[in-house]
């Protein structure tokens, strides 16, 4: 069989096109699937790893001063391994501009541990500080410098004895109006307890709590709410901002591995259906002469089958280790600068063989299938020429109406269309798949831009946000607010009751005059009603809670449950909560004491306000967003090089195939003495037909594409529409022509290089 | 009588590889116009290769290939064309109709490339299809077939027309019917349409007024037949 071997390799070298047109195809579809699941895998196996060895808590625990005792008591509930107290407070780097520091004091470091980048580990009796190594980074901060920052009047001063990553700050953002890490104008520190700048003021608000079996949790998480009095909340890693914010990335992942996958090897295996088919057929008088030459059907069948099984190996081979090493490691390393794992590494989970072994047996199967009515002719019948089945069709759209005048070229490309539905119907899907993606690429931008227009355009109404200190006197209070204005909101972590659960969340109460806004379902700005809660519609649906119905809750750190009444839904892109008006609370007989301001005056370049912890500026958070975008825009490019490259192969696919069929037609018609220009007209006619029908239809699924994505990728918290504008609908039409256009050219050449004599003799 | 076609020292090389074939091989050749022309010979002699060249399907590696005082084998792509839509009408053994146009569809498409084509109706009565315009090619029987070959063909009214094998997929009745609508175009138009018909079928030869005999390449002997024989005389 080593004749059949090399006949294998010979009628693919003959058959390049098509063959290489599978090839890529398949190649595609694995490379996306096994790019994207690598980083994607990758993510979460590397931070894994780092939660593992670095012990990362297992519960979270609030309070307003946990003590020593307090601390004694958890560490001898069961299953409590070890517990540490932590101390933190906001500061300002001094010597840079507005650049805020999560200040850290502990007494020891054995959960979520440091990754020492640089330096020495933690050491409670040393003197200096142990900083963010991304901020380190960006600063050119170095182990030895000395760095000073400011907490109220208080300046600290320390050398920097290490760098390092924390793992309970692999997610961590400038704030709650910034949604993606920079890295630039925030960090964190963290030193002993023995630095904290106010003699005997050790006020400790957290405890992380490492536990021996993570399958009880529960059951200790409930003893610790039950047991220690101090505890306000206790926590999970789920609700741990970092752990929960990072999960949500990899889930988006998730889904454009779905997606994309989905999309390329549906469209790869049904060009394999209308490419083995038609190669098979071309090969019957060669299988009816091996039939004849007394070679086992077996053996036929095995050789056959061979071209799609090595094809789709090599390409799935191929296309696991360039999916692995181009678009995994690009994107990892991408997520990479915003996430921190500190060492990460592309993963590859089993499901990825597992896909690329069944694409191959889908593939073969496929090819068995195309030729089983082949071999099942006998050897006489198959080894004469074939004679065309033209059916007439009872319904011949050609002679009724417009198209009964219509050109004959017309009649010819429709009759053809109708006779070669699975040709048409593959070129179809492959241009509606370009299409989509293009759309889709586009779209993702258009999303992200409606997104920061709703959050900073229609919610934020003002140019700055102000966080107040805790516990201010009233006094205080009212002279910040005739400075700044009475635009204030106050923002309580509550917890409320779902069916049988506790689950956190918070509310924002505002009495903001209209500074901090609300939308509905429209995204329009509506008026808050009292009376009642309001809860965002994406949490409305999680919670299956509507107008009317009731909500349970209490504010952290207090006994006293109340019962609300929902009286609305907003919609909000970023944060799925619950709000209410000041009056509202009030007649809950809850004291209104705000922590924020929002105010209009000019703010640039100051650094310190008293009473105030923090200055957000709206146009810094918005710059920062924006840099985000680059990171979708690096999808978009990616995105629509793929589109081109599938729209190219299926068009040109689409095309070979076709001129295949009809050379010794144009040859004829060349013969006739019609000019190449004249029969390009009529062959490109149909590739154009197709691609105007199938942009039509691929514009409105490649809508529901984004707004797949964009449902399904984003966290819990995240609720922006689809948005996708009129100018992409006219890129995606644009690019899906110009790629036509190119594929069409290309195949035009084809018919000047029509050699009629070796074409009609070929006929025959 | 006038020269309808003249072919002063043509050769036609094929480059194989590293060798060199020649499929015709320094000819020189006059046919008359208004005669019906048989070229015969054995397989590979080099008929169909002296058929292309003078329907400006092919061009000739060396020589000059004359029609109607124009030499074509100076012409480009686009000339060519021009010449074989007004001039040359072929027929060839397998039919070469488009299967997925009606019968008078097929005809119809001389339509877009001739300038005064007959019409469509009227080639389709003079091979007697008129019953069958609306039917497809799988439709219609191997004779009928090659009958909407032959309308197409003398509906552009050609000065040439060219028969490659015409009836070497027919059998002898259709052959005959199919010989004697080549003869009917023949001796139609006053004498201005000439046929040539290439095949290795040396009954046909009887029929015709000049038969060429070629071998290897080379025009072995031009043959006049004074008195050619009626298509029904000839024994099949």
């Amino acid at each position: 069989m080593k004749t059949l071997n090399k006949k294998i390799w010979r009628d693919i070298w003959q058959n390049k096109s098509q063959f290489i047109s599978i090839f890529i195809m398949t190649l595609l579809g694995i490379l996306a699937f096994s790019g994207i699941h690598g980083y994607m895998d990758g993510m979460e196996y590397s931070a894994m790893n780092y939660y593992d060895q670095y012990n990362l808590q297992d519960l979270w625990l609030t309070g307003e001063n946990f003590s020593e005792d307090d601390l004694k008591e958890i560490k001898k509930i069961d299953n409590v391994k070890d517990a540490e107290r932590k101390l933190s407070i906001n500061t300002t780097l001094d010597g840079y501009h507005d650049i805020s520091l999560e200040t850290n004091f502990i007494e020891s470091n054995n959960i979520s541990k440091f990754y020492v980048v640089e330096g020495e580990g933690f050491d409670i009796n040393q003197k200096g500080v142990w900083l963010d190594s991304y901020l380190a980074n960006y600063l050119k901060i170095k182990v030895g410098d000395e760095i000073s920052f400011t907490y109220k009047t208080y300046t600290i001063k320390e050398k920097v004895l290490g760098l390092v990553d924390v793992p309970d700050h692999v997610y961590y953002i400038k704030d709650d109006t910034a949604i993606f890490p920079t890295h630039k104008d925030y960090g964190f520190v963290y030193l002993s307890i023995n630095e904290f700048p106010i003699e005997n003021y050790h006020v400790f608000p957290y405890v992380m709590v490492d536990v021996d079996d993570t399958s009880i949790l529960d059951e200790t998480k409930l003893k610790i709410e039950n047991n220690i009095k101090a505890a306000k909340a206790v926590t999970t890693r789920e609700d741990n901002f970092s752990y929960k914010g990072y999960n949500s990335e990899i889930e988006e992942g998730d889904t454009y591995s779905g997606v994309f996958t989905f999309m390329f090897l549906f469209i790869a295996i049904l060009a394999v259906v209308t490419t083995m088919y038609r190669f098979v057929r071309k090969q019957r008088t060669q299988i009816g002469t091996m039939k004849a030459l007394g070679i086992k059907k077996r053996k036929i069948i095995i050789h056959y089958v061979s071209f799609g099984f090595w094809i789709s190996l090599i390409a799935s081979c191929f296309g696991i280790v360039i999916g692995l090493f181009t678009i995994g490691n690009f994107f990892l390393n991408m997520e990479m600068t915003y996430f921190v794992v500190p060492e990460y590494h592309i993963y590859v989970v089993p499901d990825v063989y597992v896909l690329a072994g069944l694409t191959v047996a889908i593939i073969t199967i496929i090819t068995y299938l195309s030729c089983r009515t082949v071999l099942r002719e006998k050897a006489a019948d198959a080894i004469r020429v074939e004679i065309p089945k033209v059916k007439q069709s009872k319904f011949d759209l050609t002679n009724k109406g417009i198209f009964k005048n219509a050109s004959l070229s017309t009649k010819w490309n429709l009759r053809d269309i109708a006779r070669n539905k699975g040709r048409t119907i593959m070129g179809a899907v492959g241009i509606i798949g370009c299409t989509m993606m293009l759309v889709c690429a586009f779209g993702m931008l258009d999303t992200m831009n409606s997104y920061i227009d709703w959050q900073f355009d229609t919610l934020y109404h003002f140019e700055y946000k102000l966080d107040l200190d805790d516990n201010l006197s009233k006094v205080q209070l009212e002279k910040l607010e005739e400075k700044y204005g009475d635009a204030t909101s106050k923002t309580y972590g509550i917890e409320f009751m779902d069916g049988n659960t506790k689950k956190a969340n918070t509310l924002t109460v505002n009495d903001s005059k209209d500074k901090l806004r609300y939308t509905g379902h429209d995204k329009n700005v509506m008026e808050l009603k009292e009376g009642g809660i309001y809860i965002t519609e994406k949490l409305s649906v999680t919670l299956n809670k509507n107008v009317g119905d009731e909500i349970k809750w209490h504010i952290f750190g207090e006994d006293t449950w109340y019962t609300s009444k929902i009286v609305g839904l907003n919609r909000d892109p970023q944060s799925q909560a619950f709000n209410t008006t000041r009056s509202y609370i009030e007649s809950l007989n809850i004291e209104y004491e705000p922590d924020t301001i929002y105010t209009n005056n000019n703010l640039e370049g100051v650094k310190e306000v008293e009473n105030i912890s923090k200055i957000a500026g709206i146009e810094s958070i918005k710059t920062g967003i924006l840099n985000m975008i680059n990171t979708v825009r690096m999808m978009v490019v990616l995105l629509i090089a793929i589109s081109a490259v599938l729209g190219f192969v299926i068009i040109y696919n689409l095309g070979i195939l076709s001129f295949a069929e009809k050379q010794y037609q144009f040859a004829t018609l060349k013969v006739l003495g019609y000019k190449n220009k004249q029969i390009k007209k009529i062959f490109i006619k149909q590739n154009t037909w197709i691609t105007i029908v199938s942009v039509i239809v691929g514009l409105p699924l490649g809508y529901l594409m984004v707004d797949y994505i964009f449902k399904s990728a984003l966290g819990e918290n995240y609720d922006f529409p689809a948005v996708v504008s009129l100018m992409t609908y006219v890129y995606a039409t644009i690019g899906t022509f110009i790629v036509s256009f190119f594929v069409n050219r290309a195949l035009a050449r084809k018919v000047k290089n029509i050699d009629m004599v070796t074409s009609l003799k070929g006929n025959e | 009588m006038k020269n309808i076609v003249e072919l002063k020292k043509v050769s036609k090389v094929y480059q194989i590889g590293d060798n060199q074939f020649k499929a015709l091989d320094d000819i020189d050749l006059c046919i008359n116009q208004g005669e019906m022309v048989v070229i015969l010979g054995p397989s590979g002699a080099g008929k169909s290769t002296l058929l292309n060249l003078i329907g400006g399907m092919d061009t000739p590696t060396y020589g000059e290939v004359i029609i109607d005082g124009e030499n074509i084998s100076k012409y480009n792509e686009d000339k060519l064309s021009d010449y074989r839509a007004e001039n040359v009408g072929f027929i060839f053994q397998f039919y070469n109709i488009l299967p997925s146009l009606t019968v008078k569809e097929n005809v119809d498409i001389v339509k877009d490339i001739v300038k005064s084509p007959i019409s469509t109706e009227e080639a389709l009565k003079g091979v007697g299809l008129e019953e069958h315009s609306k039917k497809f090619p799988n439709q219609l029987s191997g004779g009928e077939q090659q009958r909407v070959s032959i309308a197409r063909a003398i509906a552009k009214n050609p000065k040439l027309l060219l028969c490659d094998e015409p009836t070497g997929a027919l059998d002898s009745k259709t052959g005959v019917e199919v010989l004697k609508l080549l003869r009917k175009q023949c001796d139609g138009n006053e004498g201005a349409n000439t046929v040539i018909i290439v095949t290795h079928n040396s009954l046909i030869a009887d029929i015709a007024d000049t038969v060429i005999h070629v071998k290897n390449g080379k025009i072995e002997k031009v043959v006049t037949n004074e008195h050619p024989k009626k298509i029904d005389e000839v024994k099949w």
